[in-house]
């Protein structure tokens, strides 16, 4: 993590001189150069060879698939005691990447929209017990998608060291009840979800940047002729009058939108691929294309009757039946099946 | 290639192979004569197989000469998004087309459409017109029809991997000189008209697609669009019946003439096309799963 500033110079004065001198310089193309200003901290690759860059980028993949095959039998590598799931019970989620958005028909013929996630490289990293955590539940840490280890510092490190997992790009807490921790070191894959359940999923919205209060908040803002003078898409007033004689904290007005966590709620799966790791779930999600998400049961009261007898801690590859590829909610239309006669 | 010539040589040992072959490659040709049924293989009691698409194939001619299409909807737009999801789609894409024939057709083309309506009488509505656009990619692929029905111009959009699609039949292949014919709505009726008991017309599956080089009159203006302008880029107007040469030169003001030299906006789709066109191939000609 080297913060290094630069310095960007003009050398317009060098190339007129190798132009008289008729000296051929190999910079001397570009107008402006970088000068480092800040020397103390350095990045991984700064002082090494090129077989020796390659030599960590090699090795570094080759113990990441150490490590992820040393983990794919979670069941037989003295596993904690798996309970039974009970109707208070809460079970962990799940990081995703959110690929992108595809149709789907249901057997009626209705259209409905999903969003793909596939679940990379989704490992459980570390348990908190109710006291370390907040004192009323248990909490489990759980990464998502493969990162490099050359940019964490050693205190993140030591987490994933632990586990005997590479390091992650996005690291979550679920809060759990107390039947449903794992193992740190299990992997989670996407059938942990079954068509037919409804989650939450939670997700950095896209940045906008700084934003004026029409596109932040919807105001109407002002018409746009008819005499209005420089007053098109502002506020307008900011609020009672004399009486509180101020601006109440709080007040909606421009500034900086999306970059937040959001979640959307009541999302139905449709479909669950288990070969490549990919769920589909209803409507749109908040963060853009190949961006981190978190996805978990519902805590919606009305769906909690469809969320029943889920693959409880966690569902388990080696263990449970082999499922086939792909798994579909039973009002969805797949495409093998003749066409709807309506 | 080499499965080409692999082909070829089974073609050359049995005839059998060659009508199983044929019947494979009903798929992805179009025409849209009909032939008697050639009849189930004698002898060994298969499972239901659906009987063949109504198909004309030159015995005499090789595959290395039927025409290659690889409809536009499998080519993914150029943006960032993972290669595994237009894999995923593209899966589901050739699933349907096994159960529903998807022919080959161009803008300008012109098409019956079956849909099922559950407000219909026999629950089944038809539709024939001018495919005026092809839009979106993946499973979300849309071509419009135009026709004119007792006067009124009449528009459809129809989502081509839907599954209330139940026949899409090709009356006639043809291309235009663009491949975006929204001027039409502009252009006089007798452009956009397509007899409602217009017979299919006979096409080859070999050599390039008939061009139909028409340039459409127009009604007066005001149009829905400025077709004269260069963003549009209509080739098939009559321009000089309808507009002054004043006002023409006065549209190429709106030319973006470095537009042509954009790096950014270059897309090369060769080598994607080839992939998936012969992805779609071999997936298409294996047999419907059991």
């Amino acid at each position: 993590m080297a913060a290094w500033t630069c310095r960007f110079l003009l050398y317009r004065g060098a190339r007129v001189l190798a132009g008289r001198t008729g000296a051929v310089a190999a910079a001397d193309s570009c107008l402006f150069q970088s000068v480092r200003t800040v020397k103390t901290t350095t990045w991984w690759e700064e002082h090494l060879t090129e077989d020796n860059k390659s030599y960590m980028r090699k090795s570094l993949g080759e113990e990441y698939n150490r490590q992820i095959a040393a983990k794919l039998h979670p069941l037989k590598d003295e596993p904690w005691p798996r309970q039974e799931w009970t109707k208070e019970s809460r079970r962990v989620g799940l990081v995703a990447v959110k690929l992108g958005m595809a149709p789907v028909w249901t057997k009626t013929g209705e259209r409905h929209v999903v969003t793909m996630l596939q679940v990379q490289d989704c490992h459980v990293l570390n348990y908190l017990s109710k006291e370390e955590y907040d004192g009323h539940t248990a909490a489990l840490m759980v990464g998502g998608k493969n990162a490099s280890p050359f940019y964490k510092s050693d205190e993140e490190m030591e987490m994933f060291r632990l586990a005997g997992v590479p390091p992650k790009q996005k690291v979550t807490t679920f809060k759990v009840s107390d039947n449903a921790i794992i193992k740190p070191g299990t992997p989670l894959y996407a059938a942990h979800f079954r068509p037919g359940q409804y989650v939450d999923v939670t997700a950095k919205t896209i940045g906008k940047g700084f934003q004026g209060v029409m596109k932040r908040y919807g105001f109407k803002g002002q018409p746009a002729s008819h005499g209005q003078t420089k007053t098109h898409r502002r506020p307008g007033a900011s609020g009672p009058g004399g009486d509180p004689a101020k601006v109440f904290k709080g007040k909606k007005m421009p500034g900086m939108m999306g970059n937040v966590f959001d979640t959307a709620h009541g999302l139905k799966v449709w479909r669950v691929n288990t070969r490549y790791n990919v769920i589909y779930v209803h409507g749109s999600v908040p963060g853009h294309k190949n961006c981190l998400l978190k996805v978990r049961d519902t805590n919606l009261p009305t769906y909690v009757e469809k969320n029943i007898n889920p693959p409880f801690p966690t569902f388990f590859c080696e263990e449970d039946e082999q499922l086939p590829e792909d798994l579909y909610d039973e009002d969805l239309f797949i495409h093998t099946q003749p066409s709807l006669t309506l | 290639m080499a499965a080409c010539t692999r082909r070829l040589d089974k073609v050359m040992f049995s005839i059998r192979l060659l009508r199983n072959i044929q019947q494979k490659n009903e798929r992805f040709l179009s025409t849209s004569m009909r032939r008697l049924d050639e009849g189930s293989d004698g002898g060994k009691p298969t499972k239901f197989t659906p009987p063949p698409k109504p198909v004309i194939i030159d015995k005499t001619q090789s595959e290395a000469s039927l025409r290659k299409f690889l409809s536009p909807e499998f080519i993914p737009p150029r943006q960032r998004i993972n290669p595994l999801k237009f894999a995923i789609e593209r899966k589901d894409m050739i699933q349907r087309r096994k159960v529903l024939n998807i022919p080959e057709f161009y803008v300008g083309s012109v098409l019956a459409v079956t849909m099922a309506d559950p407000h219909a009488s026999g629950k089944t509505n038809r539709f024939m017109g001018i495919c005026i656009q092809r839009g979106g990619h993946g499973l979300g692929a849309t071509f419009v029809l135009r026709n004119i029905i007792d006067g009124q111009g009449v528009e459809i959009c129809y989502e081509m991997y839907s599954p209330r699609l139940q026949q899409l039949e090709v009356l006639k292949l043809e291309k235009r000189l663009d491949n975006n014919l929204m001027y039409l709505r502009d252009a006089l009726p007798e452009y956009s008209t397509v007899n409602l008991d217009m017979k299919p017309v006979p096409h080859s599956v070999t050599g390039d697609v008939p061009v139909n080089k028409t340039r459409v009159r127009m009604r007066p203006k005001p149009w829905s669009k400025r077709w004269e302008r260069p963003k549009y880029n209509v080739q098939g107007i009559r321009f000089d019946l309808c507009l002054s040469p004043e006002k023409l030169e006065h549209a190429q003001k709106w030319a973006e003439p470095w537009r042509e030299y954009d790096m950014l906006k270059e897309y090369d789709t060769t080598a994607l096309e080839e992939r998936f066109l012969k992805e779609v191939q071999t997936e298409m000609s294996k047999s419907t799963c059991p």
